[in-house]
């Protein structure tokens, strides 16, 4: 799951402070969850920005929508009817939803509500951690699914730096010595030969360093 | 918030186990005050939702109240905690568009001191009253 964070309000306002009417659009996917750009959060920022509106006596009109998914052109398509009354649409989606959206309506100014952090999973009520970095190489299968590049502070492919106390890590007290769940879980399930393997370091080349990557698959396309 | 304290729009949140005769007893004062009073029986405190308070707000209350039950004594175990922090959040989000925080308000009520629900109203809006005219 894409991850993101509300960003102020006055970062917010300052963007949409030229326009009268404001389109502000959601996503229902992985920012809902994280309750960041759901219908939600649509609603408790349009609340807001339209009582701050009111306050200061500007005429601002607003108008709530969630698509199910910004970044995919069947669900933005929903939008079509409606874009070309508004000045402006405030997207509450990640970062690659706002510029799908743009990209669709080139037209039509697009901004971000959302600052979008990382790819991470809903530890529980109210807790995302980051535990995928998108390296474009994964090793989970050696490391007994406990991703060393992002969950080790120090980012080692072989063997504990040596430093965690009682199972956390030295860098950060509060995160658990990711070398310390691997070696657990590889000894759970049999699995410490593993170990002997020794990687080399990661090739970056699959992250960045090429511009934006790419996934295309024929079997999927039209 | 220039409006004397006897002209404001007062809605209010309440956990409707603080009274099992509510929806009797909110009706005398509503009918009193007519639309300057808008109660909303929550099933527990701790249904209530940020946007509630928010909207709440947006359609006109110059105060919003949320009652709760007493720390420790909440039906559901801990729908009065939920509630503090759903509240606190919305009190955070309006304090960004430069409104007060106390717009919203938080009330928990006190162990043992039983109060129907119009009782309590009362008790709030005469408090409203003396803070004005302080």
């Amino acid at each position: 799951m894409i991850t993101a964070e509300r960003k102020p309000i006055a970062e917010i306002k300052e963007m949409i402070a030229a326009c009268k009417k404001v389109l502000v659009v959601g996503c229902g996917s992985c920012v809902a969850e994280c309750a960041a750009g759901g219908e939600k959060e649509v609603g408790l920022l349009s609340s807001a920005l339209r009582m701050d509106a009111k306050a200061s006596g500007k005429d601002l009109e607003i108008r709530e929508m969630t698509l199910d998914r910004q970044c995919v052109y069947e669900f933005i398509d929903q939008l079509t009817d409606v874009i070309d009354q508004y000045d402006i649409v405030l997207s509450l989606a990640c970062g690659a939803g706002v510029q799908a959206v743009a990209e669709v309506f080139p037209k039509v100014p697009i901004v971000p509500a959302l600052n979008t952090t990382f790819l991470g999973e809903t530890k529980e009520a109210g807790l995302w951690i980051e535990n995928c970095r998108g390296c474009g190489d994964c090793k989970l299968g050696f490391f007994a699914a406990v991703c060393p590049v992002t969950r080790c502070a120090k980012g080692l492919f072989n063997g504990p730096c040596g430093g965690s106390r009682t199972d956390r890590c030295e860098v950060d007290p509060d995160v658990p010595c990711a070398w310390q769940l691997i070696i657990s879980r590889l000894e759970a399930t049999g699995r410490l030969d593993l170990l002997r393997k020794v990687h080399p370091p990661a090739d970056w080349s699959k992250q960045q360093g090429k511009g934006p990557r790419k996934i295309s698959r024929e079997d999927q396309r039209a | 918030m220039d409006k004397k304290s006897g002209d404001l729009n007062i809605a209010i949140f309440f956990c409707r186990q603080l009274d099992p005769d509510q929806d009797v007893n909110r009706r005398t004062l509503e009918k009193e005050m007519g639309e300057r009073i808008r109660f909303f029986p929550l099933p527990c405190s701790g249904r209530i939702d940020s946007l509630h308070l928010m909207r709440a707000l947006e359609a006109g209350a110059d105060k919003v109240y949320l009652v709760t039950c007493p720390e420790g004594a909440c039906h559901y175990r801990e729908g009065n905690l939920r509630a503090k922090k759903r509240i606190a959040y919305a009190q955070s989000l309006i304090q960004e568009i430069s409104l007060d925080r106390d717009r919203l308000e938080l009330v928990v009520t006190a162990p043992g001191k039983r109060l129907t629900i119009d009782e309590l109203a009362r008790e709030l809006l005469s408090r409203d009253d003396k803070g004005a005219k302080a």
